[in-house]
């Protein structure tokens, strides 16, 4: 099995540059998921590291060698593909087999080896049938079952539960996991889903317009993201943002305040004063509160059951989400208040970076 | 209004062109059973007594069984013109398809002139004469396919797209060279379309009088459709003998044709859509 490296890798459609320079090291066994939103370049960048796209520059290696050059049946890796990808006019143990047969693979191995795949991915009985008799979640299995036949260092996923139903993603997630643990292959997941992100990476990279945001466990992108792009991305529901303006107050500490004057929380340190910054809350820190500094007005109430998800209107013009555990019930224009505190906070400085605060707790905090 | 109109339109179309297309065949098949006299009156009448059988039988042997020989010639060019036109045809409408390529443009206008330039006869003579293929079975086939692989590649291009790309992709990380992937992939899933060139070509090919006869001179290389030749001269014309011939000239093609409709029409729709 292989590390995967990417050094500085590039790619251009013509005079259009996609991918921006990407550095990445994969370790043997992991599960990657490079997420994004749509353009971002993580279908390209994963065709990339399959060969069926040139890489413009930069030096791509598996297992240690050098593989820009080298074709996609040789670099030891199976693809998954969106919509499956499977021979219409085959049957499914002939599409498992497809490679093999190609390799001119004595049919005994050949046999042996489509069956096991089959046992892993319990189809045995689909073996007979053809592509078209099959549902959605049969033909992802024979897709998965075609890479595994071929015993890669690396499998890719590209979206590959895109065109299942809602309940078929979960169970089909579950499953990919289950095959993660008992092959312990490395593998690279593409999505646009970061619920899936989430659940199934060992390591999310996140990926907008060619360039890497942040490389991390998803914990840590969930607690720490990098920019404001991350926070923005990762977390269900999004994460609220607010303009704010740091004040120093008294005792050394800082006040973050909002456009319309009300101070939201005071932080120990590490705020800058004087220069705009954008604050994020993740709904779910937000606490009923009827002392609280954010006061609101409600505008729409989701119920889930375990959960109320409330939209609610402050500072005249700006819409936050409070996720609240519990079932509440609430009206239309009813007023609510909200506190935070300010160990949720999260800062951004005018760039959008992530503003590194210290947090009472930390050594040397009071 | 219009609802009640269009069976009886519909009713007297039909009327109107099952006249203009069956009353020619109606006509041959009738001259076709007269004796010589008969038949050169050129009338619409029952015939006084059938004479079919004998004029098959001198159709038949007419010149020393010229007939045999010319069905004999006529399958062996169509059956090699359409494998050769299918399998290079389709190579064509491939890549051009798939590939982005600067020579496409180039490709097409090629493609194009094939569709619409008419053919300089005597130069090609001339060249065949250079290359030694002039009057033989081989000139033959390849004057066929050059004609007729425009046509193919344009059917065939259009077919393509219809063929997702992944499915390309899918087979080259199996490991499979190009070869491979046109012929167990991309062929098999082209059958409708495939086909149609066969029966179009097989007809056109079949049917084809001018080429053979530019091309194709003397008697042993003589083609169905120059037998009729055989019965026609400046002076007279036996009739009946003329029409039994063109009736066993034109049953081959129009029992294709009735067999294959369906895939016809199929074919040469199924990439109308997606383009």
């Amino acid at each position: 099995m292989a590390d995967l490296t990417l050094q500085s890798v590039r790619k251009a459609f013509g005079a259009a540059e996609v991918i921006k320079g990407i550095d990445l090291v994969i370790g043997h066994g992991e599960f990657v998921v490079f997420v994004g939103p749509s353009g971002c370049g993580k279908s390209t960048l994963l065709r990339m590291i399959a060969g069926l796209e040139d890489i413009t520059s930069g030096e791509l290696r598996i297992g240690g060698r050098l593989c820009n050059e080298v074709e996609p049946s040789e670099r030891g890796i199976a693809m998954v593909f969106q919509n499956y990808a499977l021979y219409p006019h085959m049957s499914v143990y002939d599409n498992v087999g497809f490679g093999l047969k190609l390799a001119k693979t004595p049919k005994a191995e050949r046999d042996a080896r489509v069956r096991e795949a089959a046992r892993i991915l319990q189809m045995e009985h689909l073996l007979d049938r053809r592509p078209a008799q099959l549902s959605g979640g049969q033909r992802q299995r024979v897709a998965i079952g075609r890479a595994i036949v071929r015993k890669p260092e690396v499998f890719l996923f590209d979206e590959p539960l895109s065109n299942l139903d809602a309940a078929l993603r979960a169970d089909t997630r579950m499953e990919l996991a289950r095959l993660h643990g008992e092959l312990g292959s490395t593998m690279i997941y593409v999505t646009h889903d970061q619920v899936e992100a989430i659940t199934l990476a060992d390591k999310i990279v996140v990926l907008n317009g060619g360039v890497v945001q942040q490389v991390g466990r998803p914990i840590d992108l969930y607690q720490n993201p990098a920019n404001l792009f991350v926070a923005d991305f990762i977390g269900s529901p999004k994460m609220n943002f607010a303009p704010v303006e740091a004040r120093v107050v008294d005792g050394g500490r800082v006040a973050l305040v909002a456009q319309g004057g009300e101070e939201l929380m005071r932080l120990p340190a590490g705020a800058p004063p004087g220069r705009p910054q954008t604050l994020g809350l993740r709904p779910q820190s937000l606490r009923l509160d009827p002392t609280g500094p954010l006061r609101g007005e409600v505008e729409m109430v989701e119920r889930l059951g375990n959960e109320t998800v409330v939209a609610f209107r402050w500072n005249r013009d700006r819409r936050w989400l409070a996720a609240l555990a519990g079932d509440h019930v609430f009206r239309r224009g009813d007023a609510v208040r909200f506190s935070m505190t300010e160990a949720d906070a999260h800062l951004f400085d005018e760039n959008g970076r992530r503003v590194p605060l210290a947090r009472r707790g930390d050594v040397g905090v009071t | 209004m219009t609802r009640r109109r269009r069976p009886l339109l519909s009713l007297a179309s039909i009327a109107v062109f099952a006249t203009v297309f069956l009353v020619p065949f109606l006509f041959i098949a009738l001259t076709a059973a007269k004796t010589r006299a008969e038949a050169n009156r050129l009338d619409f009448s029952w015939p006084t007594s059938f004479a079919l059988w004998d004029n098959l039988v001198a159709v038949v042997s007419a010149r020393n069984g010229m007939l045999l020989t010319a069905y004999l010639n006529s399958t062996i060019i169509t059956v090699a013109s359409v494998a050769l036109l299918v399998v290079f045809g389709s190579m064509v409408g491939y890549v051009r398809q798939r590939r982005k390529s600067r020579w496409n443009g180039l490709v097409d206008f090629l493609v194009l002139a094939g569709l619409m330039m008419p053919p300089a006869v005597v130069p090609t003579i001339w060249l065949l004469q250079q290359i030694g293929l002039f009057a033989t079975l081989p000139g033959m086939v390849f004057i066929q396919v050059a004609y007729n692989v425009s046509f193919c590649v344009v059917l065939t291009r259009a077919f393509v797209a219809t063929v997702p790309r992944e499915l390309d992709e899918a087979a080259i990380i199996d490991g499979a060279k190009p070869l491979d992937l046109f012929f167990r992939v991309i062929l098999p899933l082209m059958k409708q379309v495939t086909v149609t060139n066969i029966v179009v070509q097989s007809v056109a090919i079949f049917n084809d009088f001018v080429n053979p006869l530019y091309y194709l001179p003397g008697n042993a290389n003589v083609t169905v459709q120059l037998t009729l030749y055989n019965f026609q001269s400046q002076y007279t014309t036996q009739y009946n003998l003329l029409f039994t011939n063109i009736l066993l000239v034109t049953i081959p093609p129009l029992v294709v044709f009735l067999f294959f409709n369906r895939q016809i029409v199929a074919g040469m729709t199924a990439g109308a859509v997606k383009g």
